[in-house]
């Protein structure tokens, strides 16, 4: 068990940047969003210098949204190259990228300025009037502005690394936390079936080798709901073999679709809190619920377990599982998904919400 | 190790203790999950001179086979729903003639250190049969105050779900939620609970400790129940009396403990 393979790198094979990808629609939109607002702050800032506010704000959102979009298309077809690169080389390139950019468009508008006045015979005020005077500020512009840029770049990158690196390691601890119990009971429910039920101990086998298979897999592993299911069913059946009648377990997710994608190990932690919290504590055993729906495009699942008196203290081991739930949930969905606990006198229910999304095609994972 | 040899060793068990004897050591199984039981049993029936006296699936069975069956050893689980095998084990240390106890359990971290520092014996399932039948031959009886310690160091046991009374033969056991109140007579205490009341053989001082927040020392002789305190009442000679809920007997507070009862029963209605 402590052989683990050496976690692999975070973002790949090395080839990483911290440059987003400039290809990808969100990127762009937020490119064109952050244009138009400089270029509304810019027009504000020289209103009264003298043109109006408006010729103002067509001139500056023509200028930048040329030079951000075009910026973003160069930085969208290098990123291969440039994640190939030392930090420093593809910092320094990306921002060589800027600046010539500004640099060539800011030639393009003066000479077209000029171009245009020459034949009409008079000067237009849209354009820039003098060559120098109106490049060199912009190359500053864009020098300042792209270095602020590539740093915020870099620190969001790293800091969205930092947050998987922390998700990962509770992963592990996770992984650490729910093995000595569970295994060495079963254990020695293998060993007590080896004597009396030979073909059962096999099956148990069997089990737990699929079972440590998924929880030994990469943590980031994104598997299919059908999966999950099939993963929660087959620790069920081993605690089953441990607990007798004591466990019942009611699974209604006939509606849930199977090719929705989820976070591997979604289930199974949610399972074993509710039999280790609710059921193992009463002598009587107990019940419980797994139940899941689809609205519209929003997946929820609900695991529900009576509430014992006795175990009511212990539950710092299960909120440690809910918030590494809550934290790979988000990794996958960021800002749409949640997990909920509602907890009533009789029962303990976990909630979770996430968007449906569906695998494209039948997984050849683990199985 | 140096302690076996020592004359404490007596109170260690039958087979030692008795090597003549040709009877064979009888041995109770405690486990809530029945393939761990199953396991034992075929365990035990590979030694020579031990019988399986019987199996419990949980705390209160187990006690009522202590009593009725009269086992040698107990194979003592310990985490089992209801009561666990530590306050079992305490409930046993308090018979009259307690059988040895052997504790198992997969995976206990904390109480297994906890053993280890009061040389208490102890089995890692799946048990090995060598080690079952070493641990048989030197089963030896656990005391009530390695008992207390263990439930301090492990989390175990602590507050006891259960109060054992006997009855002669008879064992009784009273669940904590059902008592109204403690009250120290001249040798032993009273239980009033909801079934009546018994006399146990234990401290008003050691109950009032266990029980801390849920009883209240009202009096040199009294502790009772926060949850079943209906009222406190100033009598007309100025004295405070509990009343409660389901019970129809008062009990007088005394002037010494007046002022933190009225704050402790007062602070949690």
């Amino acid at each position: 068990m402590s052989a683990q393979p050496p976690a692999p790198a975070p973002a790949g094979d090395g080839r990483s940047t911290y440059l987003p990808d400039f290809c990808e629609a969100r990127t762009v939109l937020a490119i064109v969003l952050v244009a138009a607002l400089v270029a509304v702050v810019l027009a504000l800032a020289r209103q009264n210098v003298r043109a109006e506010f408006l010729t103002e704000l067509a001139r500056v959102s023509v200028y930048l949204l040329w030079t951000s979009l075009l910026c973003a298309a160069l930085l969208c077809k290098t990123r291969p190259t440039l994640a190939g690169l030392s930090l420093r080389a593809s910092s320094l390139w990306a921002l060589a990228i800027i600046v010539g950019t500004v640099a060539v468009v800011s030639e393009c508008v003066y000479w077209f300025g000029r171009l245009w006045a020459a034949q009409l015979g008079v000067a237009s005020s849209f354009f820039p009037e003098r060559h120098w005077s109106f490049l060199l500020p912009n190359l500053a512009i864009a020098a300042i502005v792209g270095a602020v840029a590539l740093r915020y770049f870099y620190v969001a990158f790293e800091w969205r690394r930092s947050v998987e690196l922390e998700a990962r390691a509770r992963v592990r601890a996770l992984q650490a936390r729910i093995r000595p119990h569970f295994l060495f009971n079963s254990l020695n429910t293998v060993a007590a079936l080896t004597r009396s039920d030979p073909s059962r101990a096999e099956e148990a086998i069997e089990d737990l080798a699929d079972l440590f298979r998924v929880s030994l897999n990469d943590s980031r592993a994104q598997i299919t709901l059908r999966e999950e299911l099939e993963v929660a069913r087959i620790y069920q059946r081993i605690e089953q073999l441990r607990l007798g009648d004591r466990l019942r377990v009611r699974w209604q997710v006939g509606e849930l679709p199977p090719r929705a994608i989820v976070p591997s190990l979604l289930l199974q932690p949610l399972l074993e809190n509710a039999i280790g919290h609710g059921i193992e504590p009463l002598p009587e055993g107990g019940t419980v619920t797994v139940d899941g729906h689809v609205d519209g495009s929003e997946v929820t699942i609900e695991v529900w377990n009576p509430v014992s008196q006795v175990a009511r203290a212990v539950r710092s081991g299960n909120r440690m599982a809910l918030d590494n739930i809550r934290q790979r949930l988000e990794l996958v969905f960021p800002g749409r998904s949640a997990v909920e606990v509602v907890e009533s006198g009789e029962d303990y229910r976990v909630r979770l919400r996430f968007p449906l999304v569906l695998g494209n095609s039948e997984p050849v994972d683990w199985k | 190790m140096t302690r076996r040899a020592g004359p404490a060793e007596n109170a260690a068990l039958p087979m030692s203790a008795n090597p003549s004897s040709l009877e064979s050591v009888r041995v109770l199984i405690v486990d809530d999950e029945p393939p761990a039981r199953e396991r034992l049993r075929s365990l035990l029936g590979e030694l020579d001179d031990v019988v399986v006296a019987g199996e419990a699936a949980n705390g209160r069975e187990a006690l009522e086979m202590c009593a009725g069956l009269e086992p040698d050893i107990v194979l003592l689980d310990i985490r089992m729903p209801g009561m666990d095998g530590i306050e079992v084990a305490r409930h046993i240390s308090a018979l009259d003639d307690p059988p040895a106890v052997i504790f198992t359990t997969a995976h206990d971290e904390y109480a297994l250190e906890a053993f280890e520092a009061q040389a208490i014996g102890y089995l890692l399932k799946p048990v090995r049969i060598e080690k079952l039948a070493r641990a048989i031959r030197r089963a030896a009886r656990v005391a009530g105050p390695q008992l207390m310690r263990i439930a301090e160091l492990s989390q175990l046991g602590r507050h006891r779900s259960q109060i054992c009374a006997r009855l002669g033969s008879e064992l009784r056991l009273i669940p904590v939620e059902d008592v109204f109140y403690f009250s120290a007579g001249q040798k032993y205490v009273t239980v009033r609970h909801r079934g009546g009341s018994d006399l146990i053989d234990e401290s008003l001082r050691a109950l009032a400790t266990e029980f801390v927040p849920e009883f209240v020392r009202i009096h040199r002789n009294s502790l009772v129940a926060v949850r079943h305190v209906s009222a406190v009442e100033r009598s007309t000679d100025g004295h405070y009396l509990v009343r409660f809920k389901d019970c129809p007997e008062t009990l007088p507070v005394s002037r010494r403990h007046a002022a933190q009862t009225l704050r402790q029963l007062r602070g949690d209605h």
